[in-house]
């Protein structure tokens, strides 16, 4: 070999090397460059559907979705979903393919991979949702047309979606097709996708609470929530999202796709109840909650946990004797002839002859919007929906169902309107628990007759105010709707009230400043507006006849 | 004071025979030397020193223990003022020093310069390059993101079948069971101590028989000369700022990717080392572990004592160029393992 060939041979290695050394370093940048598609695995039945798919005109998307998709890299491709037989009810063949595919694949297809999570969903509350579709109430039926409920209520409630193959659910309701990416599931604006609004505003009570509040704090913890785990033992942000307490798996609990697993509560009916053995997977309200503890005590203390939910759980069962006091005004008005709609004896609030009477349409918002707002606002951290768009709303909507009643001449409502006794307002049975989650405040309690409101904050009205509210909670725990552990922590406290209450530690310097501040505000308005009168005046002097009118 | 006054004044301070010094720098060279693609082995050289110039810069602010070496390299990435740069010329400073080994290798190997007399530094050679591959893969290691990390992992665990002593080797490397805070140490110390120690010594020791031998000659009826300095130095020179020129380019056009912090709790889908071992690794995982790792073994040691089999060759089938085909084609396989190992997922 001469060395001319050798020369050759050197400069065509060398070259083979560069250009193959180009091609790897190009093919691993481009694998590890951030977002970029990993690498999808199609099978040769399914190369058909994709090729085809990839067309512009033919929802490319769809396909881009798929590439960018766990299952792609993991070889589940098109008709790993899509398999269908003869005489399937979504048998479908594509104009100008060969093989034909489900039009829409169920839960039933999921089941091939994920089954515990289809069963789990399937028997859970999300997969009882459409049963409101069966429901004999009236007051939907009569006044929405299913025309509108199919873009509207069915499109939440399908999440419960009862299939022709018999499986229930929908499992792209939350993991959005066709990535199924479990970040977009854990993402707390697909639970908003529904849980938002007027009656369940859940969405609205997560940004509101700190743990919302931290989590959007953190724009990385965005990313982080396709984390992995069968692999984390906690998780990895530090605040929670809906799924953080309500599904996925924290120490010592795996995740669960049956969203009532851990709740000790049923509050989205007309009357909180303690969940049944029903649902949650045959667990009793006990094991339930302790199951959602497990997740509370990633970031919290038992001490504050325990506090928080017995707070929590008495302001789910304090609307109960809300709803409770507004169905005895309405059957009292139904007997004397006022309203003529009869059916509030049960304990649910429907009727046969719908919301068509003004009282009724307040006492539905008491119990669908109202109750709910405040039922969930105290047991998810959302402070101004336990008390604006909760209590606030649910007292003043009782207040109005009595004016209607003293208006239309009930004697009891009218001798309630008429009175003068501070007691009235005492509207119905109390809970109340000395203290509070967030420690010892010195001032709430406080009684002074310089600076406490007569009415909502002073006891002296209820001399025994401790003791009843103590035999009422009480009563509570004998009907075995509280824990015993629950009923030790209220006892502890009860008996513990005064320091719980701060009654026995001094106002700090600053409450006198602050005493001074407010009678000097208090002032300043009565020499800047009580007293300010300008030569000419409006509408009153008019009527009146005062010289001065505009 | 006069230039004569100047020599004195140095020749005294400094009483050394500059003229004995300039001697080497006045060595005659072959001819072909003035082409690049025949002076492969200085190229490394000249990476080298770049890689070892970054290589110090970026020890400023580098952290080595998880999670902060991350963090410090993210730091490099984008904060300190021509950071990415720095890291960029070092990591496909990293690339292009393997490539040129291997290319000086495929050159002396193909022209048989590594024949009598010339084997031992063959034999050093070789040593140069378990060198260089060793400081790609522990410097790879100190990045600690996700694909680092697991590569770490599996490059180690090749050494778990080796025979006998695979876990002792094992537990070696990695400071213990697993892959952590002290594998990055020892990786680091390695790769910023020993390393930079065993390849100077191999490097001046190859350099030295180089000197003493004489580059070897192509074509021996070629009698042209150019002289080592400045000559050949210039081209050297010329080839040093290509060099800069291609690794700058490839610094700005191919960032090297961060990637996501390491996660011991997460295996990736698919797990790899780095690009120069995709041929070791596609044998190896085409074949079962123990056969792989012994078959590996015997390639590298017939590398190593390559010119001991070359002589057995020329002697059984004279004048017949075996090893330039048989090298040929090692480096073909090599390169298309390698190409091979990258697409497959």
């Amino acid at each position: 070999m001469n060395l001319t060939i050798k020369r050759i041979l050197v400069i065509i290695l060398a070259i083979l090397f560069a250009v193959s050394l180009v091609i790897v370093q190009y093919w691993e940048i481009t694998k590890q460059r951030p977002g970029a598609t990993p690498e999808a695995v199609v099978s040769a039945e399914s190369q058909e559907c994709v090729s085809c798919h990839e067309d512009v005109d033919k929802t490319p998307n769809l396909v881009v979705a798929w590439r960018s998709s766990k299952h792609a890299a993991q070889g589940v491709d098109c008709l790993s979903c899509h398999q269908v037989e003869e005489g399937d009810w979504d048998y479908f063949l594509c104009p100008g393919a060969t093989t034909p595919v489900a039009s829409h694949p169920t839960p039933k297809d999921c089941a091939e991979c994920h089954e515990q999570q289809v069963n789990e969903f399937a028997g859970s509350k999300h997969g009882a949702t459409a049963m409101i579709f069966m429901s004999r109430s009236f007051d939907r039926n009569v006044l929405e047309p299913t025309l509108t409920t199919k873009h509207g209520c069915q499109e939440c409630h399908n999440i419960g979606h009862m299939w022709p193959d018999q499986s229930v659910g929908e499992c792209d309701a939350c993991h959005a097709k066709h990535t199924f990416d479990v970040g977009i599931a854990r993402n707390p604006y697909t639970c908003g996708e529904c849980h938002i609004g007027p009656d369940h505003p859940h969405i609205e009570i997560w940004l509101e609470s700190k743990h919302g509040n931290v989590f959007t704090s953190f724009p990385e913890n965005w990313e982080k929530l396709s984390y992995n785990e069968d692999e984390l033992e906690v998780v990895p942000f530090n605040a929670p999202t809906c799924t953080t307490c309500h599904m996925d798996a924290a120490p010592g609990l795996p995740a669960t796709h049956d969203v009532g697993s851990r709740l000790a509560w049923e509050t989205q009916s007309p009357f909180t109840i303690r969940t049944t053995e029903a649902w949650g997977g045959g667990l009793s309200w006990e094991e339930k909650r302790a199951n959602m503890k497990r997740t509370c005590f990633q970031c919290h203390s038992p001490n504050f946990v325990e506090r928080y939910l017995l707070v929590g759980d008495l302001s789910a069962v304090q609307y109960n004797e809300i709803f409770k006091e507004a169905k005895r005004w309405l059957n009292a008005m139904n007997e004397a002839g006022i309203i003529l709609t009869p059916g509030f004896e049960g304990l649910a609030p429907f009727t046969v002859a719908g919301y068509d009477e003004e009282p009724e349409q307040v006492s539905y918002h008491m119990w669908h919007h109202e109750g709910r707002r405040y039922r969930h606002g105290a047991l998810m951290m959302g402070a101004d929906y336990t008390q604006w768009h909760g209590i606030w709303d649910l007292q003043h909507d009782l207040i109005e169902i009595i004016r209607y009643a003293a208006e239309a001449g009930l004697p009891e409502a009218e001798a309630w309107m008429t009175s003068g006794d501070p007691a009235k307002f005492w509207l119905y049975p109390f809970y109340d628990v000395p203290g509070s989650a967030w420690g010892i405040d010195t001032i709430a309690y406080r009684k002074s007759d310089e600076h406490t409101t007569k009415i909502l904050m002073n006891r002296d009205v209820m001399p025994d105010y401790w003791d009843r509210v103590y035999a009422n909670v009480q009563a509570l725990y004998n009907q075995g709707v509280l824990s015993d552990d629950q009923w030790d922590l209220y006892q502890e406290l009860w008996e513990n009230r005064d320091v719980e209450n701060g009654q026995v530690f001094p106002l700090p310097p600053d409450f006198q400043v602050h005493a001074e501040g407010l009678a000097a505000d208090k002032e300043a308005t009565g020499r800047q507006v009580g007293e300010l009168k300008l030569p000419y005046g409006g509408a009153w002097e008019w009527a009146t006849g005062e010289a001065n009118a505009q | 004071m006069t230039a004569n006054e100047r020599k004195s004044f140095w020749s005294e301070r400094l009483p050394i025979d500059w003229e004995l010094l300039q001697h080497p720098l006045r060595e005659p060279v072959p001819y072909h030397m003035n082409f690049w693609w025949f002076a492969l082995g200085g190229t490394p050289l000249i990476l080298l020193g770049i890689q070892v110039a970054t290589g110090i810069l970026l020890t400023f602010y580098y952290v080595p223990s998880p999670p902060e070496a991350y963090e410090s390299i993210r730091y490099i990435q984008n904060v300190v003022p021509f950071g990415w740069w720095i890291r960029g010329i070092h990591h496909w400073g990293a690339t292009l020093m393997i490539l040129t080994v291997w290319l000086h290798m495929l050159r002396v190997f193909i022209t048989g310069a590594y024949r009598r007399p010339r084997e031992f530094n063959w034999l050093i050679g070789v040593g140069l390059l378990f060198a260089t591959l060793a400081f790609g893969f522990t410097g790879y290691s100190l990045i600690y993101n996700q694909l680092s990390y697991w590569a770490t992992t599996v490059g180690t665990n090749i050494f778990k079948d080796v025979p006998v002593v695979g876990p002792l080797i094992l537990s070696f490397l990695r400071g213990g069971l697993d892959v952590t805070a002290n594998t990055l140490t020892r990786f680091f110390s390695v790769h910023i101590g020993v390393l930079p120690t065993v390849m100077v010594i191999l490097l001046a020791v190859h350099v030295l028989l180089l000197r003493v031998h004489g580059v070897s000659e192509l074509d021996p009826k070629d009698t042209r000369r150019i002289v080592f300095f400045p000559d050949h130095v210039l081209t050297e020179i010329i080839v040093g700022f290509y060099l800069m020129l291609i690794l700058t380019s490839l610094a700005i056009l191919f960032p090297p990717p961060l990637g996501e912090l390491a996660n011991p709790a997460s295996t990736p889908l698919h797990i790899k080392p780095e690009w120069y071992f995709y041929p070791v690794y596609r044998w190896l995982r085409l074949v079962p572990g123990t056969v792989g790792l012994v078959g590996a073994g015997l390639f590298l040691l017939v590398l190593t004592f390559w010119p001991a089999a070359d002589g057995l060759l020329e002697r059984w089938f004279p004048k017949r160029d075996l090893s330039v085909v048989l090298g040929s084609l090692v480096a073909v396989t090599v390169a298309a393992a390698m190409v091979w190992e990258a697409f497959v997922v």
